[in-house]
């Protein structure tokens, strides 16, 4: 797994992503042509993929998203060194907070 | 429906700004001739929810009720706020008999026809994922947001819950209670409208919400509420704000909230003055949470000569025992990237209360458990 700010990469073996996550719609990219996992609302920093693929989000901002790399990529962020992923599946977690009686979502 | 127009209802619920009240009139008119009622003859705007509420029991004669209980300078105003706009339109207070409400035909039966004409058509598996992907998100935000100026609406009216003498005051609010049901939630309705505005039935209830905020549907009289002239909320969507109120309207209507918890105006205008020891000393644990959190976790543990209770490759593991209150504890995580001079930033970030290790700390911060999490790069 790889971890860059408050953001896990979680790698996922092909046959263990659910069929209806596999056959949702993918997300757009921006208008760099990234995959945009979280942006911090303050600051407008985003954890964001460059490399062919797809991502996949289930539920809004802070749903589970998954990611698809056909050919390997990379995730780089305003603040963190960029990480290098190999093709594959990843889970994208997000950091989140513990308060009392709810949890809250971290971003950066 | 596409990303773009989701992305719409979101923006649409949690609009803030003046409303457009020439198409909020038309929508409302609208969804009168789709309901089979002749378009109210009178349309009165109010600045802010409390002002309609207001107007809606002087209407409706629920207002005698909270009169009977008493009534607060700062609620007097609201109602004379209220009778003045009803004034202004001709109307008087003409009591329950002669002001029906008519939000179950205008509202309430349309919905429930597009909603079961769609689940009929998509089958009951694919109405759940659409419902999950147009609506899922935005529910529970708007949702909260509107329980809360909910809350905010009987308090102002019915008057604040007295822990001490529980019988006071508990017909003025289930008076303003029974107002609030009343009325149609406008732009705080955009979530269910993000599954199911195609159809063309609810059409109206669409313009208005895009329009405006709740709204009060009566046979002969609607009225009608500005939207917010403020909203601030933090990432997980709750009323959130350091600086000032976190949702305030034109009339002077605001609530204080830090992290969704509501605060006392007056605590939050103290807030930045607040010691640690009055933070130990803070008998309600919810307002002490939001002092703690104010105050920040960094220097509240400083201040209070913790010391780690775990260290490893992870981070640290820190905890402060509170009284009558269970203890805060958090992880502290240095973030692997460098900053531009070379320092590394650490931050805290709290876990729950039975976090023994570091490791397990940072793990659950990511959903997982501690032998799980192994990253093998980090930045």
């Amino acid at each position: 797994m790889y971890r860059q700010g408050d953001v896990l990469l979680v790698p996922v073996a092909e046959v263990a992503v659910p069929a209806a996550v596999a056959s949702m719609t993918a997300q757009e990219r921006d208008a760099r042509g990234r995959l945009v996992l979280a942006r911090g609302e303050a600051s407008g920093h985003a954890h964001a993929v460059v490399g062919a693929g797809r991502l996949l989000r289930v539920g809004g901002q802070f749903g589970e998203s998954w990611l698809q790399l056909t050919e390997g990529g990379r995730v780089v962020h305003e603040e963190h060194a960029a990480i290098a992923l190999p093709r594959g599946w990843y889970r994208v977690v997000r950091q989140r907070e513990y308060t009392p009686g709810a949890v809250r979502v971290v971003a950066d | 429906m596409t990303n773009g127009e989701r992305d719409d209802w979101g923006r649409i619920g949690l609009g803030v700004g003046p409303a457009d009240r020439a198409r909020a009139e038309a929508g409302v008119r609208a969804a009168y001739w789709q309901a089979g009622l002749p378009a109210p003859g009178t349309v009165v705007w109010f600045a802010s929810p409390v002002t309609a509420a207001a107007a809606a029991l002087l209407l409706t004669g629920g207002a005698a009720q909270v009169f009977a209980d008493g009534l607060e300078r700062e609620t007097e105003q609201f109602f004379e706020a209220a009778r003045s706009a009803l004034a202004a339109q001709g109307l008087r207070a003409p009591g329950a008999d002669e002001c029906p409400g008519v939000r179950e035909a205008v509202w309430t039966a349309p919905w429930e026809a597009a909603r079961g004409r769609l689940q009929a058509e998509l089958g009951q598996a694919a109405w759940s994922e659409r419902w999950t992907l147009t609506s899922g998100a935005l529910w529970p935000r708007l949702h909260g947001l509107a329980q809360r100026l909910q809350q905010a609406v009987v308090d102002a009216l019915g008057g604040p819950e007295d822990a001490e003498r529980p019988a006071e005051r508990v017909h003025a609010r289930a008076a303003v209670r029974r107002a609030l049901r009343e009325a149609v939630l406008g732009q705080h309705d955009a979530a269910w409208l993000a599954a199911l505005a195609e159809d063309p039935l609810l059409d109206g209830l669409a313009s208005v919400a895009c329009s405006a905020g709740w709204w009060w549907p009566f046979a002969d009289v609607v009225l009608l509420t500005e939207r917010p002239v403020l909203l601030r909320q933090d990432e997980a969507g709750r009323l959130h704000s350091g600086e000032g109120a976190a949702v305030a309207f034109g009339d002077g209507f605001a609530l204080h909230a830090w992290r969704g918890m509501p605060v006392p105006a007056e605590l939050f205008r103290r807030l930045g003055e607040v010691t640690a020891e009055q933070i130990r000393e803070q008998p309600n644990a919810e307002l002490r949470r939001v002092m703690l959190e104010f105050y920040g976790y960094e220097r509240f543990l400083a201040e209070s000569g913790a010391e780690p209770v775990h260290r490893d490759d992870s981070g640290a593991l820190w905890r402060i025992e509170l009284e009558q209150d269970e203890p805060v504890v958090m992880v502290e995580v240095v973030n692997a990237t460098p900053e531009p001079d070379g320092t590394h930033r650490v931050y805290w970030l709290r876990v729950p209360p039975s976090t023994r290790t570091a490791r397990e700390g940072v793990a659950w911060t990511f959903g997982l458990p501690a032998q799980a999490y192994q990253p093998l790069r980090q930045t």
